[in-house]
């Protein structure tokens, strides 16, 4: 059973000129559609203002659709009853570590969701445990998340809402702050939650080194989805990418500039591991 | 010059005192200050210094630590002690023009600077040895009755905590801001009170701003992770009384006893 279901969304923001009249307003989301199953990891690719912060938002009912429906786990994000299940079902990291943290103290920050949905006690703690272990953040419990390095403070985040035990987990850009250590730390936890714990990951960005080990990748444009696949699928139009003035792997660029100029490569080579292999094998 | 400010900041330690309940610690502060302002005489400090003395070394939270918290405001308690001495009507000792300074504007020039001293220091204790979290579930349980008057109780702890959470982060944004103003020629040293204040604008618009952004994120963050106010929330570290808070209430007690002894004795 897919766990997302997004019929043809549209949203738009009002807008205000300077008197304060309301003009034309924006439309952030034209008509989008993204079905996810359960255990999938899915990137969201789109440079700024594609939609894709704006899409993220429906997934955790803080934005309801003007049109379309959104479905999480078989409830609609517009009704009133849903919404906190709804936000329990599909956790939401955002980009800014610092602006989305509520305690002090590194396990009163995890434990702050599940305390919002009424969590015995001894359970919350249980959670918290287990929460802070899975993202590697536990030696840190009593740690102020302000000491905290930004990848660090990520997975603190992240650990907030695994705390509620979600099915699915959606990322605003969580890695666009962190410098490239800390990105790393945060793509190997949440890998290791989808792959062990079975947690389906929506994570939106526009690093491309990022999108490679999804299992599959929509690419947003104006407020649509322009191209779906997996990263081979994807990578492998190069040319389409770069109309969309988004980047494509390095190495993948070198795999298509060789094909181009004769070698027989296959396409949507995605890691030099690959390209060495596919090189090896050609019997020139 | 910004990241000195202590204030409202939590400094992790076990410690007997951090164990306490807040309720504990609210309380035994309002007594404290209440204390403070009860004596009339130098005497009223000697309990009091005892107390503060003993907490401050229960907490294990260095001494140097604490008074960090004390140097901002040495201005305001010099200010204070500035017009004590002056307007305090007496026997003059020496005196320009207008201007007559009194025995006793000196005696309560220094009882005003002592007590603002353990003012200050005594309620730093608190928030050093209480988390933001704590001390909002202490507020919002010791005030629960405020709610017959319809007082929001947990709202406004709620925003208290999260306003001392955002301290530090403001005030290194304030110092970025700072730099990167002084880096394009903004001058915040030099030029009268009038010039320098004016010089602040350039800081505190952006910093306003900022702040502005980071609520409204906050807020979607809180509202992500299901937040709705109070109904139906749990707690992580629900409060309970232990021996030792009982203990305590009773310290308590005995000094506030011993303060309102001493002032009926007339000391």
């Amino acid at each position: 059973m897919s766990i997302i279901s997004a019929k043809k969304i549209k949203y738009a923001y009002p807008r205000k000129d300077d008197e304060g009249n309301e003009t034309e307003p924006f439309v952030a989301l034209d008509g989008v559609s993204l079905e996810a199953n359960e255990g999938e990891f899915i990137t969201i690719l789109g440079h700024n203002g594609s939609g894709k912060s704006t899409f993220a938002k429906h997934l955790n009912a803080l934005l309801v659709p003007d049109e379309g429906s959104v479905f999480i786990d078989g409830m609609d994000t517009s009704e009133d009853d849903y919404t906190l299940k709804i936000r329990e079902t599909a956790g939401m990291v955002f980009q800014n570590p610092d602006n989305q943290m509520v305690s002090s103290v590194v396990d009163e920050e995890v434990g702050f969701g599940p305390e919002n949905i009424g969590v015995p006690t001894e359970e919350i703690w249980k959670r918290v445990e287990s929460a802070l272990n899975a993202v590697g953040m536990y030696a840190y419990k009593e740690s102020n998340p302000g000491r905290l390095s930004g990848g660090q403070k990520q997975r603190v985040a992240i650990a907030s809402v695994l705390a509620m035990n979600p099915k699915c987990i959606v990322l605003d850009e969580p890695t666009a702050m962190l410098d490239p250590g800390g990105r790393k730390d945060v793509l190997d936890v949440l890998h290791d939650l989808n792959k062990r714990n079975g947690v389906t990951v929506i994570l939106i960005t526009h690093n491309m080194e990022e999108v490679t080990a999804s299992d599959r990748v929509f690419v947003m444009d104006k407020g649509r989805v322009v191209m779906n696949g997996t990263p081979e699928e994807i990578f492998s139009r190069v040319e389409e990418m770069k109309s969309l003035r988004l980047d494509v792997p390095k190495v993948t660029i070198l795999a298509h500039e060789l094909k181009k100029s004769g070698l027989p490569l296959k396409d949507g080579i995605l890691t030099s591991e690959e390209l060495v292999r596919e090189i090896m094998s050609l019997r020139i | 010059m910004f990241r000195d400010i202590t204030l409202g900041q939590y400094y992790p330690e076990q410690s007997i005192i951090h164990r306490l309940d807040p309720r504990v610690k609210l309380l035994g502060t309002l007594v404290y200050i209440i204390t403070l302002f009860i004596g009339k005489s130098f005497f009223v400090y000697i309990p009091a210094a005892v107390f503060l003395v003993m907490i401050i070394a229960l907490s294990r939270v260095p001494v140097s630590y604490v008074m960090r918290g004390v140097k901002p405001i040495i201005p305001l308690i010099i200010i204070s002690a500035a017009f004590n001495i002056i307007l305090t009507p007496g026997n003059d000792i020496v005196s320009f023009g207008i201007i007559h300074i009194t025995s006793e504007g000196i005696y309560m020039a220094i009882f005003m600077a002592v007590r603002l001293f353990f003012l200050i220091t005594g309620s730093s204790i608190l928030t050093l040895t209480t988390t933001p979290t704590a001390l909002t579930d202490g507020l919002e349980k010791g005030l629960r009755f405020l709610i017959i008057f319809k007082v929001p109780v947990h709202e406004i702890a709620m925003m208290m905590s999260i306003a001392l959470r955002f301290i530090p982060i403001l005030i290194e944004e304030t110092d970025k801001i700072r730099k990167a103003q002084m880096a394009r020629g903004a001058d915040f040293e030099s030029g009268n009170i009038m010039k320098r204040a004016k010089a602040m604008i350039p800081l505190l618009v952006p910093l306003f701003v900022s702040a502005f952004r980071r609520a409204s994120d906050l807020a979607m963050a809180m509202e992500a992770r299901c937040y709705h106010g109070s109904q139906g929330r749990t707690r992580m570290k629900p409060l309970v009384y232990k021996r030792l808070d009982f203990i305590a209430y009773g310290i308590i007690g005995a000094y506030l006893a011993t303060v309102i002894i001493m002032r009926a004795c007339g000391l």
